[in-house]
């Protein structure tokens, strides 16, 4: 479904992601996790084309991502994207947040967008706030309208960048609640988050990165019975603490 | 488009028998410039003075002070020219109003003009001054006050210099508007260098040259302040402290 | 001075309001609307990633911004004849009036300056917006026209306005161009029945109330929008 060969990229003269190779099967979920500034959000951002890159190729789908000729709002709106600070649209209600695209880029009837929207807001059990404006919801409560936003455009798979990391505490489980529930439903997920009890619990794959490169990449029994790298022993030590 | 570009008129004489019309316009810039400068004064004067006094705790003083910014901010530059050339005269007692309107040219113009300019300006120099104090850290008062100061020398030796770097760059771009501003002088009979380019189009009809020409020492005198205000802003600057400017780039 | 004639004001306060402020209160309203949107798309032009386009906008707007308005006013008065022409492909100068020259000089004047200001409001929207609309498959212009220009332009609302009351009082330079704006209309009073003192007096007045009570008003928005916010 996703494939990552051999990516680069620069800024300038740092090398943000080294030689990056990786396969998400459909319905695979797999979590990538390391440090802080080893390129795990720019890696998933290559994915959808939200960051360029200078050498590689990514296939989404069979569907190149740095090919200049693909269409890349097309093939966005196919993949869906959870982001750490939620990013909804604070100027439009709830509904509006939810049905934009999907009038707009799926070109669907306004009705059936609402409809769309309605059942996945039910989903993720906040239809009674489909009225709102995002500023009068809770960080979780906000965190799972994206989810829904996202969900609505009947995405092919879902990128996941360190959801829960700006909630308080009480609210990461009702979003991590959610997306236990979508990936045992058989959705493809690539999900940065160091909630290593969700890894544990539905991922298939575990990926370890470090300063621009994929140190680990292995299956999720293999990662947490012993790692291979010492630096990932190091970092899931410290993140296992607590 | 169908006009007869004649660019060999700026160095051709004008009328007035004062030299060419090249000429004509750089006599235009000086009396720009000596308006800007005479102007700037009076602003930078009040400016400071009524600044600094709406930041004191002297609550009348800072009413009073609140209503003189109001006024000048709220009425028309254009009209506020006419007030001083036109309305002045008549409403002063009558041997000063008629010494005023028996000026000679331009003098009758010129003395007006700076006046109105000045206090126009000083307003906007009023606001940025009371904005320079008001970012300055609280504890730079207090450090004076420790030391004994009284308010006034707190004032004198310890904001108001921290103060005018600080404000350099905004400072900077009101006297670049006080250049563009006294163009609004020759609606009172002012020969400076927009109504200068205004007679040259109607004595010889060359209207987009005399406009070109006005424009382009209008964008040079502006890079000559540019340049002149950056070097002078590396001159007196603090090191640690940030500027305004520093503060706002994006 | 033989007193403040108060009748020539009440004698002429009606045409004052009908002939001149309608004119001042028209231009102010069509130039506001032409030059934020000229402006909005200056700005996002200067925010371009394509730097020739950046860079022409960005010239623009420096131009606009080193010249006297007054020139500027000039400038159109004698420019737009001929660009009409050439629109309409007459050999000729067209007859532009006084309102339509001066509709045109202050939309592209004011533009530069709702340009700075929509710039400050685009680059205020945090970078994730724009990264959560393009995610979802929006485009470029679906992303600045669905989110990024409604926030831009609501968190600027008070600067605008403010913006506006400064060209409000700036459409009183067309005195240049002899165009019968509400000071020219008093100015005409004024020299036909020789009571500058009283005119002048009047106008200014009128357009301190106007001006004070519009500033007033954006200050009380002020407070309101950031409590929001
Ligand atoms: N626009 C940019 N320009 C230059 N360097 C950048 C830019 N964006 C990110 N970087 C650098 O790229 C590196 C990787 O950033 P990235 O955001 O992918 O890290 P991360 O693994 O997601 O970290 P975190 O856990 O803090 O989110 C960091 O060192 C960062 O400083
Ligand atoms: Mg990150």
């Amino acid at each position: 479904m996703i494939s990552v060969k051999n990516v680069s990229k620069w800024y300038g003269a740092f090398q943000v992601l080294a030689d990056c190779s990786t396969e998400v099967q459909k319905g695979e979920v797999v979590v990538v996790c390391g440090p802080s500034g080893s390129g795990k959000s720019t890696l998933i951002k290559c994915v959808n084309a939200l960051e360029p890159f200078q050498e590689g190729e990514i296939l989404v789908d069979g569907i190149s991502v740095g090919d200049p000729r693909t269409d890349l709002p097309k093939l966005r709106s196919r993949v869906g994207m959870v982001f750490q600070h939620f990013e909804l649209f604070p100027h439009l209600t709830v509904t509006e947040n939810l049905t934009l695209a999907q009038i707009k880029v799926l070109n669907r009837q306004k009705d059936a967008a609402v409809a769309k929207g309605l059942k996945l807001l039910e989903r993720v059990d906040l239809s009674a706030h489909k009225d709102k404006f995002p500023g009068n919801l809770s960080g979780g409560q906000q965190q799972r309208v994206a989810i829904a936003r996202a969900l609505c455009m009947d995405p092919i798979a879902m990128l996941f960048d360190e959801p829960t990391s700006a909630l308080d505490p009480e609210m990461i489980n009702e979003v991590l609640d959610v997306m236990v529930e979508l990936a045992q439903e058989g959705m493809t997920m690539m999900v940065v988050t160091h909630e290593m009890g969700f890894a544990r619990k539905v991922a298939h794959r575990v990926i370890f990165m470090d300063s621009g490169r994929i140190v680990e990449d292995a299956p999720k029994e293999e990662f947490f019975g012993t790692p291979r790298s010492e630096r990932a022993q190091l970092f899931l030590s410290k993140i296992l603490q607590h | 488009m169908n006009y007869n570009w004649n660019w060999g008129i700026l160095l051709q004489a004008e009328p007035g028998g004062s030299g060419s019309y090249l000429q004509y316009l750089v006599v235009g810039l000086g009396w720009t410039l000596a308006t800007a400068l005479a102007a700037w004064v009076i602003a930078l004067a009040i400016g400071l003075v009524v600044g600094t006094l709406r930041t004191t705790p002297l609550k009348w003083i800072v009413r009073l002070s609140n209503a003189y910014v109001e006024v000048f901010r709220n009425v028309p530059l254009i009209v506020q020219m006419f007030l001083w050339f036109f309305v002045l005269p008549e409403v002063l007692p009558t041997g000063l109003g008629d010494w005023m309107k028996q000026m000679p040219p331009p003098w009758g113009s010129y003395v007006p003009a700076v006046l109105c300019l000045g206090i126009y300006t000083s307003v906007r120099v009023a606001e940025q001054v009371r904005a320079g104090i008001q970012s300055l850290p609280r504890g730079q008062g207090m450090a004076g006050t420790a030391l004994g100061l009284s308010l006034l020398q707190t004032y004198r030796y310890v904001i108001l210099p921290m103060v005018m770097r600080i404000m350099l760059p905004p400072l900077t771009s009101e006297f670049m508007n006080i250049i563009k501003n006294s163009s609004v002088a020759l609606t009172i009979g002012l020969l400076e260098l927009t109504g200068r380019a205004r007679a040259m189009q109607e004595f010889s009809f060359q209207v987009f040259e005399a406009f070109a020409a006005a424009t382009a020492i209008y964008l040079l005198t502006n890079l000559v302040v540019v340049l002149g205000m950056r070097a002078l802003e590396r001159k007196v600057r603090v090191p640690g402290l940030i500027t305004a400017q520093g503060a706002g780039a994006q | 001075m033989s007193g403040f004639d108060f009748d020539v004001i009440q004698r002429s306060v009606w045409y004052l309001f009908r002939d001149g402020m309608t004119f001042t209160v028209t231009l102010t309203l069509m130039a506001m609307a032409g030059g934020i949107v000229f402006g909005t798309l200056l700005a996002m032009m200067r925010l371009a990633s394509f730097q020739p386009l950046a860079w022409v906008a960005g010239a623009y707007v420096n131009l606009m911004r080193s010249v006297p308005l007054v020139l500027v006013i000039f400038w159109f008065f004698f420019l737009v004849p001929y660009i009409g022409a050439w629109v309409i492909g007459e050999k000729t100068p067209i007859k532009v009036g006084a309102f339509w020259s001066a509709v045109i000089t202050f939309t592209m004047f004011e533009a530069a300056y709702y340009c700075e200001i929509m710039r400050a409001g685009i680059q205020s929207i945090a970078r994730g917006q724009v990264a959560a609309s393009l995610a979802l498959g929006l485009n470029y212009w679906q992303t600045m026209g669905h989110i990024v220009l409604p926030q831009a332009f609501r968190n600027m609302v008070p600067v605008l306005l403010t913006q506006t009351i400064i060209l409000f009082q700036d459409t009183s330079l067309v005195y240049v161009i002899s165009a019968t704006d509400f000071l020219g209309a008093a100015a005409k009073v004024a020299n036909r029945d020789y009571r500058l003192v009283e005119m002048y007096s009047f106008v200014a007045l009128v357009y301190f109330v106007i001006s004070f009570a519009a500033s007033y008003y954006v200050r009380s928005l002020q407070g309101r929008i950031a409590v929001v916010r």
